[in-house]
């Protein structure tokens, strides 16, 4: 479902009489008279209401001997939130490079030459500094206290500092008695 | 202002407030359409009630003038809702169909209350 679909189908579903009309399918099909006796409307609303679901891919007609039988679009309503959520977009992708412009505008203002300059003080800043920092660490690997210190001692002086909020942040994990680290994976 | 003409604006005024009610009550109940619908025809209504005052002022006190003019209008303005009705219908503009079919609904209805004023009172 595109992102435009998906809009016309929330739109069209906030309305009550749309969502009663969506409820009686969903029980059975049914011609546009019938809906409109079961729901006290008019034949004529009915009908305005079923072309504003069939637009939105809600419903879909058949005939039916005289009749214009009406079914729920079942297919569609089996489409989970999250699927539509997840979906790329233009915006998505603007809203991507929007973000990859800031980090880069981060990363610019606190490394010089491959150093960080300082711990930025706020924590959206600092997180894109960290990252940076955990590209320095393999995936899959175990490290000392010691061995993290130096990786980090190669960007910042405060490697204390570095390597809490690295753990604080998920990017590093430490195991129970603090000896062991790794990096760990994003989601 | 003869009693026919006070009855029947009286009628008017209360389809506009009738209308114009159901209309806040749909949307409240999360009919916004249909709440925009009674919404047309409160229009309507009120449309037809200026008109019954400009007939009263181009014809005076002269009953059946008035009557006439009022039948008249009624005729004349909806001829292009008719229009655009047919039009839509053709080209199966289903949500601009309904809109002007609820207009010529509620003028038919109106032009039926006229006639029953002016009969019952005659």
């Amino acid at each position: 479902m595109t992102e435009a679909e998906a809009i016309s189908l929330f739109k069209c579903l906030a309305d009550k009489s749309r969502l009663q009309i969506l409820k009686s399918l969903a029980v059975e099909d049914m011609y546009v008279e019938r809906l409109a006796e079961r729901l006290g409307l008019t034949a004529s609303t009915v009908s305005f209401h079923l072309k504003k679901l069939s637009d939105a891919g809600a419903v879909t007609a058949c005939k039916d001997q005289y009749y214009m039988m009406y079914s729920l679009n079942k297919e569609m309503f089996q489409t989970s939130i999250l699927d539509i959520l997840k979906q790329e977009s233009d915006e998505a992708q603007q809203q991507a490079q929007r973000d990859a412009d800031y980090q880069k505008r981060v990363i610019d203002a606190f490394f010089e030459y491959g150093r960080l300059k300082s711990i930025p003080a706020q924590r959206k800043k600092e997180r894109i500094v960290l990252e940076v920092i955990a590209e320095a660490f393999d995936f899959d690997r175990m490290y000392s206290e010691r061995e993290v210190n130096i990786i980090i001692a190669d960007f910042h002086d405060d490697f204390c500092t570095i390597r809490r909020d690295m753990v604080g942040e998920g990017l590093l994990g430490r195991s129970g008695n603090g000896m062991e680290y790794w990096r760990m994976k994003n989601d | 202002m003869n009693e026919q003409q006070r009855k029947f604006e009286s009628y008017l005024d209360e389809q506009i407030a009738a209308c114009k009610q159901r209309s806040k009550l749909l949307a409240e109940d999360d009919r916004t359409d249909e709440g925009n619908f009674e919404k047309v025809r409160a229009n309507v209504y009120e449309i037809f009630k200026t008109i019954l005052s400009v007939a009263e002022r181009v014809c005076g006190t002269d009953d059946l003038a008035k009557r006439s003019f009022f039948l008249q209008k009624a005729e004349q303005i909806p001829a292009s809702w008719a229009a655009s009705y047919e039009k839509a219908r053709q080209n199966g503009d289903v949500e601009k169909t309904h809109i002007e079919r609820m207009k010529l609904d509620t003028i038919q209805e109106i032009k039926d209350m006229c006639t029953q004023i002016w009969e019952e009172t005659t």
